[in-house]
């Protein structure tokens, strides 16, 4: 059985900013949005410390903040792995077509795909196509 | 002094430990324990959620320290911004080295028998880090 962090929270409406940085931030780390202002990610230690430190954040805005362990009791959960598989997926897919054009900037790609590959949970097969793609583009060194 | 964190040390408080003896306290005495449990008020707390030394606006404790104690040597605010990197949510991100940096250390806390000795083996770390860029520096 998989164990998830929940992130739920509320930030003051104004000013704005404190909820966008919020949003974004979570959309660095790969967070899936729940609800409103509930977010999921896969337990790990690495996610646990991330969110550990963004509740703090929140409280510091005036917010306040909550981070749940959880299991999921009654449901299926293979859809919310599924979520973030897609969201990686589509990412690393995206950086695909881009590495097939004529004129395409392999460092700048590479750049991106490691990005990606920060919040890749689940560790996608499609990652690892695309870093080997990465390698052997255009004839260049393979390693 | 004695100043005061979490067990399970990482880039951001190997590298503020070696901050702290490096601008702040040469003799700093360092207790860690475990996360959780209330926290001795003989030590100066840091890197630990709420504390004044600690993240704030987005910033990690390592650029707290600097702040806090008007640190403002350019090498040390270079290494900040990798610890930032590494340990905190950036939107851009312009140091390489970052995320080899925080393996590093992520690895000296696992082949370290204690949390006191990968402070210790993480110093030598940050030192041999400041040592070079200040030397491409010049």
């Amino acid at each position: 059985m998989r164990t998830w962090l929940l992130l739920q929270h509320r930030v003051p409406t104004e000013p704005s900013a404190g909820r966008v940085s919020v949003w974004r931030k979570m959309k660095r780390l790969g967070g899936v949005l729940l609800q409103d202002a509930v977010w999921v990610m896969p337990a790990t230690p690495w996610t646990r410390e991330q969110l550990q430190w963004l509740a703090a954040e929140i409280v510091e805005l005036g917010g306040e903040a909550r981070v749940w362990e959880a299991q999921v009791a009654i449901g299926e959960e293979e859809t919310l792995v599924h979520q973030f598989q897609t969201q990686v997926d589509s990412a690393y897919a995206e950086i695909l077509a881009d590495l097939d054009r004529a004129d395409a900037d392999r460092a700048t790609l590479a750049r991106r795909y490691q990005q990606v590959r920060t919040i890749d949970h689940f560790h996608s097969a499609l990652g690892e196509r695309l870093r080997a793609a990465l390698l052997t583009r255009n004839g260049a060194d393979r390693t | 002094m004695k100043w005061v964190t979490w067990e399970d040390v990482g880039i951001d408080r190997i590298g503020s430990a070696w901050l702290i003896c490096r601008c702040v306290d040469p003799a700093a005495e360092f207790l860690l324990v475990p996360q959780g449990v209330l926290l001795p008020a003989e030590a100066e707390p840091f890197d630990v959620p709420g504390a004044r030394l600690s993240h704030h606006q987005g910033h990690s404790t390592f650029h707290t320290i600097l702040d806090a104690y008007d640190v403002h040597d350019p090498i040390l605010r270079r290494i900040s911004r990798m610890v930032d990197e590494a340990d905190t949510v950036q939107e851009v991100t312009v140091e390489s080295a970052a995320p080899g940096l925080d393996l590093i250390c992520r690895g000296i806390r696992r082949t370290s028998p204690d949390d006191q000795t990968a402070l210790e083996r993480g110093a030598l770390v940050y030192e041999a880090l400041y040592a070079q860029l200040a030397t491409e520096s010049a």
